[in-house]
């Protein structure tokens, strides 16, 4: 039951027909004034695909990660767990694991979950604050970079351009099997996560607010950041490291259509999609001809968002209670 | 006493932190069993092991079974061989507060105590769910405050959402955890008669833990007293209350005991010598 200023509904729909006409717009508009079918077809139907599958899981796995943590302030990108992705998915690709369809999803997934076990390690030990977590979580996105750029300068000299690629996050590589796979697969995730809707609701409220309920709390905990490692590793697979999609989108949702995961898992999904398309369209004519990194959109708007939460949170305060 | 008025008992219980720096126990060799209908207060010092005791039999602590012995019986099972989820059906744990970090309003956190039964993915709760969810939060004062973001409420409001949260959820066994100790005397005095009604009309049973043994005595007729784990005493409140177990608890604490001049319940004053 939600509030009466709250419609899940009606921000659904919403978010389903702003994404129709991003998705439109990103087809239509790029360096190339009028582009022929050719173009269209081999070049923004993918990357407009991939957006979406990224946008998607992003948004999905950062609403998740932020109720198993308890923490309004969690998301792949700030936990460390994209850097993880992307270290594994460089390390997979000079050993030759890209598959067909899947490209780097394996490996990426691996050093996704690398990550998730070493901050769930660190996030029940007693006397871990919330700010704690995230501070641990910056340094592991710290390492992870770093070890992308040196692994990927050892192995070529031009490879320094390549970790680019990785840590700024960009879209340009898309291929059309690649791009469907992301989808499908972040559709699927999405759905993963989606059914187990009331465990998520009951951690809202705290461990034993949850357990309480008669919700098993470990066992849920460890399927959901499973399946968020998942979703991550797909998406940063595909995309390399895109931030803030899945703290900005869960966070806005929140207010519109409140905190519970039916109808806010969706929402994400529907609006993760949305804003990165239209990121990414952003990021392709901004500076026409030159091609940003989708990254880099999106750290613009939410680096500085990311400050304001932040501070909007008393109890991250200097001084304030834990 | 017939056996089909006991609600449960608990058999020999003791616990152990599993990294505990000291091997010392939390909980040694509980013994009581707890009637339909009745009303009991769980006092004890600080550390004496009574929210442990509650979180135990409720199943909101995960555990192992080498770290906890004896039985906690509820209609011939045994709790502790039930699913953790099975064992917060029979025996509800309320906690002192909830604590939420993100924009959640009353009314949205006492349905989940209804929609957490178990149903389809694409079941939300029903009218009747609805309705459950209306009479707990206007039997527990706070069916006003239920667009409110839980965030807002005070500490005290949050306990009353809270009490209508297990009410909802609908065990007939609440385990209050100090969800009275932050709530003004006038709602203590309705939240505590209604739990008082509760158990006289509805066959519930009600253990509550207080600081304030007064309070606790007011609608308790059965008082259990911990001491670093283990039951000191239990039974009527005036037969447990007496000033020789209060020194034995409170070594340095003189202590009076009295009886109010209406209810005859006891009374127990601290003063300074």
């Amino acid at each position: 039951m939600s509030a009466p200023n709250r419609s899940p509904y009606f921000w659904m729909i919403l978010g389903l027909l702003l994404g129709g006409a991003s998705f439109f717009l990103a087809l239509q508009v790029g360096s190339v004034p009028d582009a022929d079918w050719e173009i269209i077809r081999d070049l923004r139907l993918p990357r407009a695909l991939l957006a979406a599958g990224v946008g998607m899981g992003l948004a999905i796995a950062g609403a998740t990660l932020q109720s198993v943590f308890s923490n309004p302030l969690c998301e792949p990108y700030t936990l460390g767990i994209s850097s993880g992705a992307a270290l594994g998915s460089v390390l997979g690709a000079s050993l030759g694991l890209e598959l067909n369809f899947a490209g780097l999803a394996l490996p990426a997934f691996v050093g996704a979950v690398a990550v998730t076990v070493i901050l769930f390690l660190v996030s029940f030990r007693s006397g871990t604050t919330t700010l704690s977590l995230l501070l641990v979580g910056v340094m592991l996105s710290f390492l992870g970079s770093s070890l992308v750029a040196v692994w990927m300068a050892l192995a070529d000299s031009n490879g320094i351009q390549g970790a680019m690629v990785w840590l700024m996050g960009t879209l340009s590589r898309a291929r059309i099997e690649g791009a469907v796979f992301t989808l499908v697969g972040a559709l699927f995730w999405g759905l993963m996560i989606w059914r187990r809707w009331r465990e998520m609701d009951a951690l809202l409220l705290g461990e034993e607010g949850a357990a309480s309920l008669g919700i098993s709390v470990a066992p849920a905990r460890r399927y959901l950041i499973l399946v968020s490692s998942f979703l991550v590793g797909l998406c940063v697979s595909g995309g390399g490291m895109i931030g803030f999609v899945g703290l900005m989108i869960p966070h806005f949702l929140r207010r519109k259509v409140g905190s519970l995961h039916f109808f806010l898992i969706p929402a994400c999904g529907i609006w993760g999609a949305t804003s990165l398309v239209l990121a990414d369209t952003l990021a392709r004519t901004l500076l026409r001809p030159y091609d940003l990194p989708v990254g880099v959109v999106t750290a613009l708007v939410g680096a500085p968002a990311f400050v304001f939460l932040l501070l909007g949170e008393s109890r991250y305060r200097v001084g304030g209670a834990s | 006493m017939s056996d089909s008025s006991l609600a449960y008992g608990i058999y020999g219980l003791s616990y152990s932190y599993r990294n505990a720096a000291t091997s010392k126990a939390a909980l040694k060799e509980v013994q009581f069993e707890v009637e339909e209908g009745s009303f009991v207060a769980l006092l004890g010092p600080n550390g004496s092991g009574k929210s442990t005791l509650l979180k135990l039999i409720s199943g909101v602590l995960p555990l192992s079974r080498r770290q906890v012995e004896g039985q906690v019986r509820c209609k011939g099972e045994d709790l502790f061989r039930l699913h953790p989820g099975a064992r917060a059906c029979r025996l509800t744990y309320v906690p002192a507060d909830l604590n939420v970090d993100f924009p959640l309003t009353a009314q949205e956190a006492v349905l989940m105590g209804r929609s957490n039964a178990v149903g389809s993915v694409f079941d939300r709760g029903g009218e009747a769910d609805r309705k459950r969810v209306e009479w707990a939060m206007r039997e527990c004062q706070c069916w006003e405050l239920r667009e409110r973001d839980l965030r807002e409420l005070s500490s005290g409001e949050r306990q009353l959402v809270a009490l209508a949260r297990a009410l909802a959820y609908g065990a007939k066994n609440l385990l209050i955890d100090e969800s009275l100790s932050r709530m003004d005397l006038h709602h203590q005095a309705i939240l505590g008669s209604l739990l008082k009604r509760l158990c006289l009309e509805n066959r519930y049973s009600i253990i509550l833990v207080a600081h304030d043994w007064n309070l606790a005595t007011e609608w308790a007729d059965h008082c259990v007293l911990l001491r670093d784990g283990q039951v000191l005493a239990h039974g009527r409140c005036e037969e447990v209350l007496t000033s020789s177990r209060l020194e034995q608890l409170y070594p340095n604490a003189p202590v009076y005991i009295s009886k109010h001049p209406e209810t005859g319940k006891p009374r127990v004053y601290f003063y300074q010598r």
